[in-house]
């Protein structure tokens, strides 16, 4: 006999960040179909879908209706931090439980939320520090114009200045603002070592394709010598990017080595994956009632830390070459330090590897 | 120069809770390790380990002066208030006490990691204000007896005009400063009647 339990699935399928949701939701769907085709488990999913279609006004409603509805307890879902700050109140009425899934800036951890992708030390922190020892210490500095743009910039300044480099540009462009022309000219002008761009969305994509178009005019902006970074670039988003995407690096917990399509492969589509097959063990065990206090005990067993609810991972840093992925460095096993008050998990370079590749 | 928070030196702080048992006070006390701190809660007497706590966060409704080993306002670390009645007495001795920071009730996660930085801003702010009005104190006092050191010379040598470069001649000849030059004269003066012989 199989137990059935409903789950929420809460990604936008439309807007802005499309192609992220994209790969979250095909990531969840697919791991509930073979949860469900699993006869050796005692469960089954239903999946309890809504789409917010990108608006933000929409996630609270449809994350209550899902918890009022159904016998859900277990959302997976949202992109934006901002999103997932609205449905933290619903889940807190209902004591259940979001599986949040994708990298974000850190500086929380709520009881009600697993945090299963990357937070600040596993993605800003690493990619800064590689780009540093590789490109020099001066950064430029891009970002939409909302909380991760804010926070991932200033982790990036404060960092930079503490180690006596320098940010000589800092700008932000409003959420799906396309007009990249002013940042490119102050790119131009300032020279700086690398760039690191917290841009996302349609903004995202057309500062790098005008960023790729200034390497091809100048080589001085040609990835070998001053390459764009970001600490949110998946798989999901190559194709919409096509050629502009070469020599662009990123940080995440995995990469795939072959061309994908939809996202499949990403981080992104992996981690929801893995977020609810997750769950189907812990379900499968018999394990019932409030997440937090299963994961306070024995969240340790799933790589899930029990205090923050953040995931230990793996930190690679990779750079698109010939439309894949390829690793550059990795780091293992990278326990989670969203406030960044626990320097010992940070991850360490060798002080050998301090070389300027391009003095 | 624009002084950054450091959230680095949270790891491994630690925290004292003054505040009596509760169901919601485990939720602040989790929050408080999942930022990384240790963490011991207490009621009503502190314990004496709290003198060396980094971190000191106390009930105001139930709370008063004699739990706190030290006068109201001086806390040897930064404190943040956790308010329930906002009635103007309790705000009132919230402030007395010398709250760094205030987190209004019910006792939530959210709020916590900000109001340990802005405690600990506050907390250093102050810290250096209180040892820069001490420093000009100092100084201001210094002045007096620098004051005073001169018009002794100016009486012995007879001249006002050349009593203060006398007594920057004998600060260089003791090898000190000149306020502590002064205070040896004035000093002396004082216990002999009579100027130190710096021939």
């Amino acid at each position: 006999m199989f137990e059935n339990f409903d789950i929420g699935i809460l990604y936008s399928r439309s807007g802005t960040y499309q192609l992220m949701s994209q790969a979250l939701f095909a990531g969840a769907m697919s791991a509930i179909e073979d949860v469900n085709a699993d006869i050796a488990l005692p469960i089954r999913f239903t999946p309890i879908v809504r789409d917010p279609a990108g608006d933000l006004t929409n996630y609270a409603p449809m994350c209550a209706e899902i918890l009022s509805t159904s016998n859900a307890r277990h959302v997976v879902g949202c992109v934006t931090s901002s999103s997932r700050k609205e449905v933290i109140p619903e889940l807190d009425r209902a004591q259940a439980t979001l599986w949040y899934n994708v990298p974000y800036e850190g500086f929380e951890t709520s009881a009600r939320v697993v945090y299963s992708h990357a937070a600040t030390n596993q993605n800003i922190l690493p990619i800064l520090g590689w780009a540093m020892r590789h490109f020099g210490m001066s950064a430029f500095l891009a970002g939409s114009n909302y909380i991760w743009g804010w926070e991932t910039c200033r982790v990036a300044r404060t960092r930079l200045e503490a180690s006596g480099g320098t940010v000589p540009g800092e700008r932000y462009l409003p959420l799906g603002d396309t007009s990249v022309e002013g940042l490119i000219a102050e790119i131009e002008r300032c020279r700086p070592k690398f760039i690191l761009n917290s841009l996302v969305g349609a903004s995202s994509y057309a500062f790098i394709r005008a960023y790729a178009e200034l390497g091809r005019r100048d080589p001085q902006f040609a990835p070998e010598y001053c390459p764009l970074l970001s600490c949110n670039l998946t798989e999901a988003e190559l194709p919409v990017l096509g050629d502009a995407a070469e020599g662009l690096i990123s940080v995440g917990p995995s990469f795939c080595d072959t061309p994908t399509a939809d996202g499949r492969g990403s981080s992104l589509e992996r981690t929801a994956y893995q977020s609810v097959m997750t769950l189907a063990a812990v379900l499968a065990q018999g394990v019932r009632g409030p997440f937090d206090c299963y994961l306070a005990e024995h969240g340790a067993r799933h790589g899930i830390d029990p205090v923050t609810q953040h995931k230990t991972l793996d930190v690679h840093i990779a750079q698109v070459r010939g439309g894949v992925f390829q690793i550059l460095h990795s780091w293992h096993d990278i326990a989670p330090d969203p406030y960044l008050t626990r320097p010992l998990r940070h991850p360490q370079f060798k002080k050998t590897t301090l070389t300027a590749v391009h003095a | 120069m624009k002084k950054q928070i450091d959230i680095a030196g949270l790891e491994g702080a630690r925290a004292i809770v003054l505040h009596p048992e509760h169901d919601r006070l485990p939720v602040m006390l989790r929050q408080l390790r999942a930022i990384g701190l240790e963490v011991e809660s207490a009621w009503p007497t502190l314990p004496a380990s709290a003198i060396t706590a980094d971190f000191t966060l106390y009930d105001t409704d139930a709370g008063h002066d004699e739990q706190f080993p030290w006068p109201a306002g001086h806390a040897p670390m930064p404190m943040i208030a956790l308010v329930g009645s906002e009635a103007p007495g309790r705000i009132e001795w919230a402030s007395r006490t010398g709250a760094d920071a205030l987190l209004v009730k019910p006792l939530v996660a959210s709020g916590v990691f900000a109001s340990l930085l802005m405690a600990r801003q506050s907390f250093e702010r102050r810290k250096a204000l209180l040892a820069e009005v001490e420093a000009l104190r100092e100084r201001l006092s210094a002045r007096q007896t620098i004051v005073r050191a001169v018009s002794l010379l100016a009486k012995k040598t007879g001249s006002e005009a050349t009593a203060y470069d006398d007594l920057r001649q004998l600060a260089m000849a003791w090898q000190m400063t000149m306020e502590d030059a002064a205070v040896q004269i004035v000093q002396h003066n004082e216990t002999t009647g009579a100027y130190r012989d710096c021939s």
